[in-house]
């Protein structure tokens, strides 16, 4: 028989095309794009969550259907530095409604420096299915995509976390460790600026955690986290990226520790090295405001900065 | 979004400019003309713009913060500590605006009409900012560290914060009323159109609404209306390089209000908000003919210069003025606009009171 297929065949097919297109498009287990993104917002299993560190930037337009977590309460402990704990986290997740089964996007404002950080404290607590949108913030709203003001609310979701697990997070006797031993067998990245690497300034202009001494972790590579992108601050691609970070001598054969001052942008850097080239990289969230203020540990000051000298 | 932030200041500055400049929306001149002619239409004016901002401010705090009993303060809001600093400092404010005859935004929208005077004021406003962050650390630990933030929807629920603010302002307009003696020159019911918009001087209640209007925009793209922000940046990053203020100002840049950071940037959003708003008050006041070069007399400018110092020291301790504190204060429905409000009054008054006898 020969029956013409029927427009709205030809239509369904050009559409299913063109949705697998969008899905390929944005097939990485780490990231997703724009495109992919806006294509698939009105999806019930998708949670898109902003995590950004201005106040007043989610309630004055977010990503349709986006839930608002606020880093400095949300995702720490406010009274011990700490990440959340499990069972706060764990109910930040539900009120979100993430279910088991529940794809989650993060974004955020700042080159998605705490979308980052947030993907960090979703993997501690086992949480998989989580991506990054890709340029975060200001991509989507420089290429005009569209932001509603109006809250979103979800019914409960059914999630259950995992105990928070360590591997993918460095404290201060392990760092302490690596850098005192003379062949360490991990590589430490310092992602913070040139001058606080070298010790020419403990901290940039404007922040309130100091530290007590300037420089870096012995042994520390300094491959600023900036490098990672793209101009449009999407991250560079997992070649540029393996090169990158080769060239600074981390190349994945041996495990990584991240670290900057407080923790956060150094996600940034863990999530490309971990998430993206699929190195295994712990972040040290403790950073230089811990190490640098620690009595007995080495520290590599370049530039000879006496403290509190004149 | 800088960018974005930066235009959408310049425009609404020009806005506040211009209908500051039309509509003489001047809150010494305003509460002067009651206590003195008991013409009470510019304090009514302001009644009306603290009830379209407290509606207005109502509605966006329901999409900002659906739940407003969970602990956490509407992001940017100016809401701020309630102690005695705060009364001392809007009590100081209040005798400054006595002294300097008028309050920080007048005397931006005068400069557009050519009140050179008005210059020596900002000035003073600028030493006064110095010594309010020479003072803030003493002050800080002293009782605002301690003192509550109080915001009315956080206890009464938004219904209940805006029925009990209505029903204030309301109070208020009652007594005002019945004291109003209507003055004696009504304005001309036969100008033209074109003469009532742009030759006289607008009703302060037209004023009034859309100050009000501008402000729930302002509050909902960028931030809520305030003037100080800019002075008291430059005050700070002036007073950082000459190395005499504290290297630290203890919490200072916890409390939402009108924020002064060290400039990093020539043009901020509070600065091209300023600049709009100055610009626009002179163009409106060249059309209107309101513009004129004013000659500046010893005496003036010492009460401008003293009245300005005297004021930037109360914006500094109080985090903003009669616009950043009172109006974006009370239409957020925080207790430190209301205590503000009734402090600064009576600063005035009794400054007046003292004045008259003198």
């Amino acid at each position: 028989m020969n029956k013409k297929p029927s427009f709205k065949a030809f239509l369904t097919a050009l559409s299913l095309g063109l949705s697998l297109g969008v899905a390929q498009a944005a097939n990485t287990d780490a990231l997703v794009t724009t495109d992919w993104l806006e294509a698939n917002l009105d999806r019930d299993d998708l949670r898109v969550i902003e995590v950004s560190v201005n106040p007043g930037k989610y309630e004055r337009g977010h990503i349709p259907g986006a839930v608002n977590f606020r880093w400095h309460t949300d995702l720490v402990d406010t009274v011990s530095r700490d990440i959340a704990s499990k069972e706060q986290f764990q109910s930040l997740l539900r009120s979100a409604g993430i279910n088991e089964d529940t794809e989650v996007v993060l974004y955020g404002d700042t080159n998605n420096w705490f979308a980052a950080w947030g993907a960090w404290v979703f993997d501690i607590y086992g949480v998989d299915d989580v991506r990054l949108l890709d340029g975060g913030r200001d991509k989507w709203e420089a290429e005009g995509k569209p932001l509603a003001i109006r809250p979103q609310q979800y019914s409960p979701g059914n999630i259950t976390v995992s105990d928070a697990d360590h591997s993918i997070r460095a404290f201060l006797d392990e760092v302490v460790e690596v850098a005192r031993s003379e062949n360490p067998a991990t590589d430490i990245v310092d992602i913070r600026s040139a001058a606080e690497y070298e010790g020419r300034i403990i901290a940039p202009e404007g922040v309130n955690e100091l530290s007590v001494r300037a420089g870096h972790i012995p042994g520390a590579v300094n491959v600023s986290w900036g490098n990672a992108v793209n101009e449009d601050g999407t991250f560079k691609s997992p070649e540029e990226l393996r090169a990158l970070y080769a060239e600074a001598g981390i190349d994945g054969d041996n495990p990584v520790i991240t670290y900057c001052r407080i923790g956060e942008r150094s996600s940034h850097t863990w999530f490309a090295l971990s998430r993206i080239l699929g190195y295994e990289v712990k972040n040290y969230d403790g950073s230089w405001t811990e190490y640098g203020n620690s009595v007995g540990v080495p520290v590599t000051n370049l530039a000879g900065t006496v403290w509190g000298g004149q | 979004m800088t960018d974005q932030a930066i235009v959408l200041s310049l425009l609404l500055g020009a806005g506040f400019g211009a209908l500051l400049q039309r509509s003489r929306f001047c809150f010494f001149c305003m509460t002067r003309d009651y206590l003195e002619g008991r013409d009470a239409r510019g304090l009514l004016g302001i009644l009306t713009a603290l009830a379209v901002g407290l509606i207005g401010y109502h509605a966006i705090f329901g999409l900002f913060l659906p739940d407003p009993g969970i602990g956490r303060l509407p992001p940017d809001a100016h809401i701020g500590p309630v102690s005695w600093v705060l009364a001392i400092a809007a009590l100081t404010f209040g005798v400054g605006m006595t002294l300097s005859g008028s309050c920080i935004s007048a005397h931006l929208y005068r400069l557009g009409e050519g009140a050179i005077a008005s210059v020596i004021a900002l000035i003073g406003v600028l030493i006064g900012f110095g010594l309010g962050f020479a003072s803030w650390n003493s002050l800080y630990l002293a009782a605002i560290q301690q003192a509550p933030v109080v915001w009315l929807p956080q206890t009464l629920g938004y219904s209940g914060s805006l029925v009990l603010q209505l029903l204030l302002l309301g109070a208020v307009a009652v007594i005002l009323m019945r004291g109003h003696q209507p003055a004696a020159r009504q304005p001309n019911a036969s100008m033209s159109f074109r003469e009532q918009i742009f030759k006289h001087r607008w009703p302060a209640h037209v004023g009034g609404l859309a100050i009000g209007m501008l402000a729930v925009l302002a509050y909902l793209r960028v931030a809520p209306l305030g003037v100080t922000a800019e002075l008291g940046s430059i005050a700070r990053t002036l007073g950082d390089e000459a190395a005499m203020l504290p290297e630290r100002l203890q919490g200072l840049d916890g409390f939402s209000g009108c924020a002064t950071a060290i400039k990093e940037t020539l043009l901020s959003p509070n600065g091209a908000f300023i600049l709009a708003l100055i610009v626009a008050s002179f163009i409106s006041a060249l059309i209107s003919g309101d513009f004129r070069l004013q000659p500046v007399t010893g005496k003036k400018a010492l009460g401008h210069f003293a009245g300005g110092i005297l004021m930037g020291w109360g914006a500094m301790t109080a985090l903003g003025c009669t616009v950043g504190t009172l109006l974006s204060g009370i239409m957020a429905g925080a207790a430190s606009g209301w205590l503000f409000a009734a402090f600064c009054l009576l600063g005035l008054w009794g400054s007046w009171r003292i004045g008259k006898a003198t």
